[in-house]
């Protein structure tokens, strides 16, 4: 499944990839994330506890970023597994000064198995946005900060 | 397909549910007709530690008519409002949905109330909820409170009910003047869901234009929404087929459509056009 999109945050295209990288803001912007470890360079394995309504599970995840190019550019590596399933994904991040503020495009691909990939099929996307939404939003409080 | 373990509670009353709630806070779920709950369980998607089924509550399942308003209780089951008389003649719309709603077995279950708190993006109560611009009633720790169905549905399984909240009654005020409705659905093959499903409730004057129109769509979107575009393009407009078929054109206007195995979000879009304008039409032949 591809997701892509955009969003505009009012802050520099600096500030914005450093608090990316950062792994303290990201453990605070990414929605349900309760551990965030750095496993190495540019390496972390993480707990994070998604779901949306009534639907909840605990994952372990492993994220990796790689090809970063301050302030513009950085892929996302992100391999999960949990109880109903597992997920695998990548994403390129793109960000561009405009309007005195940050546009951020992400695109990417993400591949969904197991219990999650044939009931929550149809559901899926839709929970991709709601949480890419919810990350941007943290995001976006997390860099108006000084 | 086994669920983890559980506690289960039957509530005898409203403020018992409440207060169960109250004390085991997000441990808890409230059980309804438990078509889309139980499911959940059994694939583990769902893991509560306690279950307050408030299905039991005898006095939370009714439909009345008081004063040109209709009120249904929450656990009224699917079946309950296909069967109701006094529904069938002065709101067509909600018999009409429940029809078109699952199989027989889930509309002898399932309730109007956990459909609607549930929120499942493609479950058809929110498009007829919408379209008729009711009011929910919500009861809690502190008392009760009323959503508009506009603020309801806040997105994908997310209501605007708060932790703690029951959803107590459905409200509708029924629209005086020559009423016409129409409920109108692509049927996902396996599911029985909504691949899109569009509710329409017009009012029309003397002179067959229209007063006022409400839409809400279904199966579109991460959440069911009001077809705001194709209400104002009706406004006191005769029902013709011309416009019906310019209105109709902006059933998902600013709506990012999902996309599954079963259709693709463009698919989905041209589906809801079509489908909006068989809807008013058939709500506008009613209306006569």
């Amino acid at each position: 499944m591809k997701i892509e999109g955009f969003y505009q945050i009012s802050a520099s295209p600096e500030r914005v990839f450093q608090a990316l990288t950062d792994p303290a803001v990201l453990q605070k912007c990414i929605p349900g994330c309760q551990e965030l470890e750095k496993t190495g360079e540019n390496r972390y394995s993480a707990k994070l506890s998604a779901g949306v309504g009534s639907i909840k599970s605990v994952f372990t995840a492993t994220i990796a970023m790689e090809d970063l190019v301050p302030p513009t550019h950085y892929k996302l590596v992100v391999e999960g597994k949990g109880q109903p399933g597992f997920l695998k994904g990548s994403g390129d991040l793109d960000l561009q000064q405009k309007n005195n503020g940050t546009e951020l495009r992400y695109t990417g691909e993400v591949n969904i198995g197991g219990m999650l990939a044939s009931v929550g099929q149809r559901m899926i996307q839709a929970t991709a946005n709601m949480m890419a939404g919810k990350f941007f939003k943290a995001l976006e409080e997390e860099t108006k900060a000084p | 397909m086994i669920p983890t373990q559980f506690e289960y509670v039957a509530a005898k009353s409203l403020d018992e549910a409440i207060t169960l709630l109250a004390k085991h806070k997000d441990n808890a779920k409230l059980l309804a007709g438990g078509h889309s709950l139980i499911p959940a369980m059994k694939l583990r998607l769902a893991q509560p530690q306690v279950l307050i089924d408030i299905s039991r509550i005898k006095d939370l399942s009714y439909i009345k008519e008081d004063g040109g308003q209709i009120r249904i209780g929450a656990m009224t089951t699917h079946y309950q409002v296909e069967s109701s008389a006094l529904l069938k003649k002065i709101c067509p719309l909600l018999p009409e949905t429940a029809t078109n709603l699952g199989d027989i077995q889930v509309r002898n279950r399932g309730t109007i109330g956990g459909s609607l708190a549930h929120s499942d993006p493609a479950a058809d109560w929110p498009a007829a909820i919408i379209a008729l611009n009711a009011e929910m009633v919500a009861a809690g720790p502190k008392g009760g409170r009323s959503i508009s169905s506009d603020k309801f549905f806040v997105d994908l399984l997310t209501t605007a009910l708060l932790p703690g909240e029951i959803l107590q009654e459905i409200r509708i005020t029924l629209p005086k003047g020559s009423l016409g409705q129409s409920y109108m659905k692509v049927r996902h093959p396996a599911s029985g869901f909504a691949m899109v499903g569009v509710a329409v409730s017009l009012v029309l004057d003397a002179a067959g234009k229209c007063r006022t129109a409400g839409v809400g769509i279904t199966g579109v979107g991460p959440k069911a929404y009001r077809a705001g575009g194709v209400e104002s393009a009706l406004s006191d407009a005769v029902m013709d087929a011309k416009t019906m078929m310019a209105a109709a054109s902006h059933a998902s206007d600013g709506v990012e459509a999902n996309s599954d195995l079963a259709a693709s979000a463009e698919y989905r879009k041209h589906l809801a056009e079509i489908y909006t304008r068989r809807a008013l039409a058939a709500a506008a032949g009613r209306a006569k």
